[in-house]
């Protein structure tokens, strides 16, 4: 069953700008990625999932519901968190995580507590002068918090750590293992790669492809086996450069950069396709 | 309509603004209220007298009778008119443009609560701190006229003055409010939310000023509130505050329904 489905979504800004025939799906369970360079049109798809643009032409359903029509019903079950983090800067974190729950019209659970550990994130410092990883954190807690169904993540590491990117990480994996469908935007391939089980890759508005991270991976990873002098050398080998150490053999993998990824869609690197 | 943990916060933050403008107005209205008397009277007059049109542009005339009629001229032609004015466009550029320009409407958007809850609810908040800030400066009016000369104010025709006067705020926050509602920019918010009430008001006081420009009220919504037409119970002055009222009540439905159905570039 498709949770998300977009079809022939148009938003033209003008001058080249905006979103054109964007079409694709989110099935029940899955992790989607949905890769792209800044100012590619991520946001502006997610806004029209969120009910907050209406679409041009096109349609945005979630739920077998009207994105824009209803979506009040879909907020029910939807957590988002957004790609440029603006609470209310008056309010200590534990004061908007408390609003938040509330204004849902909810208790502040259990879960809360939990994820707020997670995270190592102390909420009683006031937003005003949280850095811009703690204001990530706390955009996860309110966009997690409420257990939804459908989670609509918008760059949802930026700002954090590599220790606590790791963490939101692990999250999503026990969140798709409980059922979750997930679409998380990002720019970054690695990202996506470790997290998703199907990526659309946008630029320019388009969709250029929407593959699995198989097929991607087989496309755009490249992995070497290096042989080192002995076992020490290839396990410290190993470690710097992230590889799989066996004996005195290391296996390392590099992916292109994103902008050969594109190239490769977008006929630069006509070879492929 | 109405979401109770936003409608707190809300009313939380107009708390501070309420305390600074309900200072100043018993500053002004306790100044002006213990200045009645017939001696001083004269002096006042002959302020009117050496500068007729600066005063009579701010709605001061002479030969008030009563009490009230003193406070009809010196207070419902500026003081009484132009701060809760302040109040309505500070707070209504708050309750919903600053929210969007900034991003925070995010918070409020992505929840299962309707666009039109969020908007009536914030809709409530202004009205409430209207009524709250003229129910206040009634409370004062009233304890202050008590206090410096017992017996001689008619608290009802007062309350009938007040509930006019308020008809006249409720449609300058229906001007704000909708402003707030339309522009996703503070600034453009800001340009006709103040903009409109503070024009129509200039226009007031060139009005004021009578000769030739004695026409410009016939442009200016000030027009519809007459004091002294109310206290005088004349239907020309309840008709006035009747029309301000709807349109008020119509430019607030209006903004919920522009929220409602915008693009919010969030």
């Amino acid at each position: 069953m498709s949770v998300i489905k977009i079809s022939n979504l148009t938003r033209d800004y003008g001058g080249g700008k905006g979103i054109f025939q964007i079409s694709f799906r989110v099935e029940e369970g899955e992790v989607f990625g949905f890769l792209g360079p800044n100012g590619a049109g991520k946001t502006t798809t997610i806004r029209h999932l969120m009910g907050f643009l209406r679409p041009e032409s096109g349609k945005c359903r979630m739920n077998h519901m009207d994105c824009w029509l209803d979506r009040e019903q879909i907020q029910k079950t939807v957590g988002y968190i957004p790609g440029e983090i603006s609470f209310f800067e008056d309010m200590t974190g534990a004061e908007f995580l408390r609003f938040a729950a509330r204004y849902r019209g909810m208790d502040v659970g259990g879960r809360q507590r939990e994820l707020l550990d997670r995270f190592e994130l102390n909420p009683k410092t006031k937003i005003k002068k949280m850095s811009k990883g703690m204001k990530q954190k706390v955009g996860i807690v309110a966009a997690f918090m409420h257990d939804p169904q459908i989670l609509i993540l918008d760059e949802p590491t930026s700002g954090l750590d590599p220790l606590m990117q790791n963490r939101f990480v692990e999250l999503l994996a026990q969140e798709k293992k409980r059922g979750k469908t997930i679409l998380l935007s990002s720019h970054m391939f690695e990202e996506v790669e470790r997290t998703c089980d199907r990526v659309g890759i946008i630029r320019a508005g388009r969709l250029a492809a929407v593959d699995s991270v198989d097929t991607l991976r087989r496309r755009h990873m490249r992995t070497y086996t290096v042989t080192l002098d002995s076992p020490k050398r290839a396990q410290a080998f190993a470690r710097d450069f992230g590889g799989v150490c066996a004996g005195n053999r290391v296996r390392v993998t590099a992916s292109q950069s994103l902008e050969t990824i594109f190239l490769h869609y977008y006929g630069g690197g006509g070879k492929h396709a | 309509m109405l979401n109770r943990t936003l409608y707190i916060r809300e009313m939380k933050n107009s708390l501070k603004l309420l305390v600074i403008f309900a200072a100043i107005m018993t500053m002004y209205v306790a100044i002006i209220i213990t200045m009645y008397d017939p001696a001083l009277m004269a002096t006042l007059d002959s302020f009117v007298e050496v500068m007729p049109e600066l005063m009579a542009s701010v709605g001061m005339q002479t030969g008030a009778t009563s009490l009230l009629g003193f406070m009809v001229s010196y207070l419902y032609g500026f003081i009484l008119l132009v701060f809760p004015m302040v109040f309505c466009i500070l707070r209504a550029n708050g309750l919903i443009a600053k929210y969007v320009e900034r991003g925070s409407m995010v918070t409020l958007m992505a929840a299962p609560v309707r666009r039109e809850t969020i908007a009536a609810t914030q809709m409530w908040v202004l009205i409430s701190g209207i009524v709250i800030l003229l129910g206040y400066i009634t409370g004062v009016e009233v304890a202050v006229c008590h206090t410096s000369f017992p017996g001689e104010l008619d608290v009802s025709q007062l309350v009938k003055l007040n509930a006019g006067l308020l008809c006249l705020h409720l449609f300058i926050g229906g001007i704000c409010f909708w402003s707030s509602c339309l522009f996703s920019e503070t600034r453009y918010s800001l340009a006709f939310g103040a903009g409109i009430p503070a024009l129509m008001y200039v226009i007031q006081m060139l009005a004021n000023v009578g000769g030739k420009a004695r026409d410009l009220r016939y442009v200016t919504f000030f027009t519809l509130f007459q004091p002294e037409d109310l206290l005088a119970g004349e239907s020309s002055a309840y008709a006035g505050a009747a029309i301000l009222l709807l349109a008020g009540c119509a430019m607030f439905a209006a903004g919920i329904v522009t929220f409602s159905r915008k693009d919010l570039h969030i």
